[in-house]
């Protein structure tokens, strides 16, 4: 028995046992103590995993059939980790939030299993359980809500679509090898037709699940209509296992493969990273934004692995490992921040009932703590030094300019282009987060909702600031976790050699330089302003009054340059509403307007689809005419052809 | 037994079934169609009868007790008293497809059945198997009863023909498909018959009549 096993065993059986209490004893502090608890012991067994004890585990009598494997290796491991911190944080903070459901803890469980699957069996089988506790929980609360069911459904259908495509790939795949263990796959010897289908069948289900474009429409409806500790679970856990399934399909199980493949990952990343955070930078919905900048930043993670898988297939084993760190690491690094800003999201919503940001501002003065801690979050977010994005898109870069000079004509072409998406998705990030921040959180409050908020109560406040610790720790000494990526990262062909990266990239010394800087300029500018007489006097507005809530920058308005330069882009909906005096048409009395940015992808790509799905039910009821003789008759036909077929074919 | 005496009787009992489900499709009293559908259960119980002597076997005895207390006794005695709770007689007044159209079809079906299980009789060209084709037109016959038929009982009729098609298939081919396999789908055909006649009392109560075209308006 190994650190890994226990800790894993203990993480198993406190879920299940956390499941059974929640039953009996329906309180929230049970189901956040041990959905925590369960986290903790995941945790544990990641950080054990990757640090080289990994386990195996063969249970031949629990499914039918195929049985249950289970291995733990450094890969599995970190997703596991990962997981496991999500769920600590999620955990304390659904100690004061939410109700209390059993599904909880399942739902964790689910997650920390499915990197652990070693076969397809099991895999298949714990995705399905993730999914469906997923949805359980999406619609368990607020279920009345229209949004709500609609966003379900959704999910539903997208998440099952996705789960036939793997289910078709991995099935093709075992079809080619002597058993369906993935110790037997890595035997197995597929011709390149074959494997180009499992590849594109398996990235198309996992990529509907990290919520990458073009399947990302269930994503930005599901997240945000979630409670938020759920939503923090599913887009900072969940998605990652999408990555985690490409990862271990693509590099582990195929052992890389043609250019093209990681060509095509690297486009879909590209394309879901810039689009994701045009859409969130337009949002005016605070959780729908956060949902967004999900999809954007899968997109990054996606870009790593496909210029690792282009370095791979081009015999470049550094720059391919030095790829898939960067990826891994923005994995971690994002997991920790998204937790953080949807817990904080939520604490928003918990204390103003809104999520809307032309109706929130001034939480600064009423809920200071999430204040402080939102803003942890929106620093990590955007890539900007002292944040915690900063130093794996800033590794994704290096490996992406450091590939230009050995690659051929294609990837002369993709790798520029990559390096400006990702230079554009986080500039754009930037203008997101300083959005969600300035507008939602500073100046006045925009409503009577904002203006009465609450703090928040103490667990949920524990919540947020554990996730706050993960984005400061891997902000300033990502060289903590950045051997174990790399340790993770050795599968297969990559191997990474971390020589010379860590040296030149030393965050927390650019950071106490940061805070140098600052400090200097603040006490410069102290030390001028000291030596003039102080005036208090009222703010310069123009003559026009006492300032207002309605002069100030809403979410929308703070969009709009933005949306100006991406209007071809974006397309947003205009609509202004004049309404004029009755006297005479040259006094306005009122001026309406309005915008909306639909989502162009999926108006393109959805509508038909949908359109041609309802004209196929329509056709379907005018069948059912409700005559029992009819349904019958449907039957007795059906039946009298197929033995005609018979009697013929024979 | 000997085998001529036995090929023989096994096609008069299955001519019997044969000829008492065409009866059925012909005849549009309700209370002689359940009297048909009991002779059928006594041929059918003949034709077991017929396979136990030939085989001696205990066990095809006992089916054989089985189908004539439940198919010759229980199942028509449960019918008649859902009619007799109707009071006046009642008949299949308009069938979807008349009676000669019926009995046309129920030629094609016939030779269907037969186009379909040459097969089957090839595989093994036993006495026994030669029938099969009976047994496979016994039960497209019930499912045409089915289709076609309006009145509640004669839809529970049609029912009760396929499922002793299906038996007798059964019995042609394996010659007993086990005791166990045999009581469990009887239950399961007495539990169904129970509720359709629930069903039909308490949608005559409803509507007044058994015809289930009634049941139109009652979709989404």
């Amino acid at each position: 028995m190994n650190p890994a096993q226990v800790t894993f065993g203990a993480a198993v059986a406190l879920a299940l046992a956390t499941a059974v209490a929640a039953i009996v004893v329906p309180r929230r502090v049970v189901v956040g103590a041990g959905t925590a608890l369960t986290g903790a012991a995941g945790l544990a067994a990641g950080v054990a995993a990757v640090s080289g004890h990994s386990f195996s585990l063969v249970l031949p009598g629990l499914l039918p059939l195929s049985g249950v494997s289970f291995t733990l290796d450094a890969l599995g491991g970190l997703f596991v980790a990962v997981t496991g911190g999500v769920a600590v944080a999620a955990g304390v903070y659904a100690t004061s939030y939410g109700k209390a459901s059993a599904v909880l803890p399942m739902f964790v469980l689910a997650m920390l299993l499915v990197p652990a699957a070693a076969s397809v069996g099991t895999l298949l089988v714990c995705w399905e359980l993730m999914a469906l506790f997923s949805l359980l929980l999406v619609i368990g609360e607020n279920r009345s809500r229209a949004e709500v069911t609609s966003a379900g459904r959704w999910y539903a259908v997208m998440t099952h679509l996705g789960f036939v495509s793997i289910l078709c790939g991995l099935m093709v795949f075992a079809a080619h090898a002597p058993a369906d263990s993935f110790a037997a796959l890595r035997e197995a010897r597929l011709s390149p037709a074959v494997s180009a289908t499992v590849f594109v069948l398996t990235l198309a289900g996992f990529a509907s699940k990290a919520g990458i474009v073009p399947l990302h429409a269930w994503l930005p409806r599901a997240h945000p209509e979630a409670p938020s500790h759920v939503s923090a679970l599913m887009s900072a856990a969940m998605v990652n296992l999408g990555v985690y399934g490409l990862v271990r399909v693509g590099f582990d199980l195929l052992g890389g493969g043609p250019r093209w493949w990681w060509l095509l990952v690297l486009a879909l990343g590209a394309l879901s990273a810039v689009h994701g955070i045009l859409q969130a930078a337009m949002s005016t919905d605070l959780k729908r934004l956060l949902g967004q900048s999900t999809t954007e930043n899968m997109g990054l993670v996606l870009v790593g692995v496909g210029a690792a898988g282009l370095f791979t297939a081009s015999g470049n084993p550094v720059l391919a490992g030095l790829a898939t760190a960067a990826a891994l690491l923005h994995v971690v690094n994002h997991a920790a921040f998204k937790t953080l800003l949807f817990l904080a999201a939520g604490a928003v919503l918990h204390g103003t009932g809104t999520r809307d940001l032309d109706a929130l501002g001034g939480l600064r003065r009423t809920m200071p703590v999430t204040t402080a801690l939102f803003g942890v979050g929106a620093l990590a977010a955007s890539a900007l030094p002292p944040g915690t994005a900063f130093v794996s898109e800033w590794l994704l870069l290096q490996a992406l300019v450091h590939g230009l000079p050995p690659s051929g004509v294609d990837t002369a072409i993709a790798l520029p282009v990559a390096v400006a998406a990702v230079a554009l998705t986080a500039g754009l990030a930037v203008v997101t987060f300083v959005k969600a921040f300035g507008v939602g959180f500073l100046a006045k409050p925009r409503s009577e909702a904002a203006a009465n908020a609450r703090e928040v109560p103490y667990g949920m406040r524990a919540g947020m600031a554990i996730a706050a610790l993960g984005c400061v720790v891997l902000a300033l000494l990502p060289s903590l976790v950045l051997p174990a990526v790399a340790g993770g990262a050795t599968t297969g062909l990559v191997t990474l050699r971390l020589t010379g990266v860590t040296g030149s990239l030393s965050p927390l010394l650019l950071t106490l330089w940061l805070v140098v800087a600052v400090v200097v300029v603040a006490a410069g500018v102290r030390g001028v302003v000291a030596r003039r007489t102080r005036r208090d006097a009222r703010l310069w507005d123009c003559g026009g009054g006492p300032m207002s809530a309605r002069m100030e920058y809403t979410a929308t308005s703070f969009a709009e340059p933005l949306q100006r330069v991406f209007d071809d882009v974006v397309q947003p909906e205009l609509d202004v509403h004049v309404t004029h005096h009755e006297e005479s048409r040259y006094l306005v009395r009122a001026v309406e307007f309005r915008r909306s940015v639909p989502d162009r992808v999926e108006r393109r790509l959805y509508a038909p689809v949908l359109a041609a799905t309802r004209a196929w039910g329509r056709a379907g009821r005018s069948l059912a005419t409700g005559s029992v003789h009819r349904y019958l008759g449907y039957g007795f036909y059906t039946l009298c052809a197929a033995l005609l077929l018979l009697a013929v074919t024979r | 037994m000997t085998e001529t005496v036995y090929v023989q009787l096994l096609d008069l009992t299955c001519g019997a079934l044969l000829l008492t489900a065409v009866l059925i499709l012909w005849r549009r009293d309700l209370s002689v169609i359940v009297r048909v559908f009991a002779l059928q259960g006594a041929a059918l119980t003949a034709l077991v009868a017929v396979l136990a002597a030939h085989e001696r076997s205990g066990e095809l005895w006992v089916i054989a007790a089985g189908v004539l207390a439940l198919r010759a006794g229980l199942l028509p005695y449960l019918l008649r008293r859902t009619l007799a709770a109707a009071g006046e007689p009642q008949r299949e007044a308009r069938p979807l497809v008349n009676v000669a159209a019926s009995l046309l079809a129920a030629a094609v079906l016939t030779f269907l059945a037969h186009a379909v299980s040459r097969p089957l009789v090839t595989l093994a060209p036993s006495p026994a198997a030669q029938a099969i084709p009976i047994a496979v037109t016994v039960v497209l016959i019930g499912f045409f009863v089915l289709v076609t038929r309006r009145h509640a009982v004669s839809q529970v009729v049609g029912f009760l023909l396929m499922d002793n098609g299906i038996t007798a298939l059964g019995l042609l081919t394996t010659t007993g498909v086990g005791l166990v396999v045999e009581v469990g789908v009887s239950l399961d055909v007495l539990l169904a018959v129970l509720v359709l006649q629930i069903l039909a009392v308490r949608i005559r109560e409803t509507f007044g009549d058994t015809d289930l075209d009634d049941l139109r308006e009652l979709r989404d």
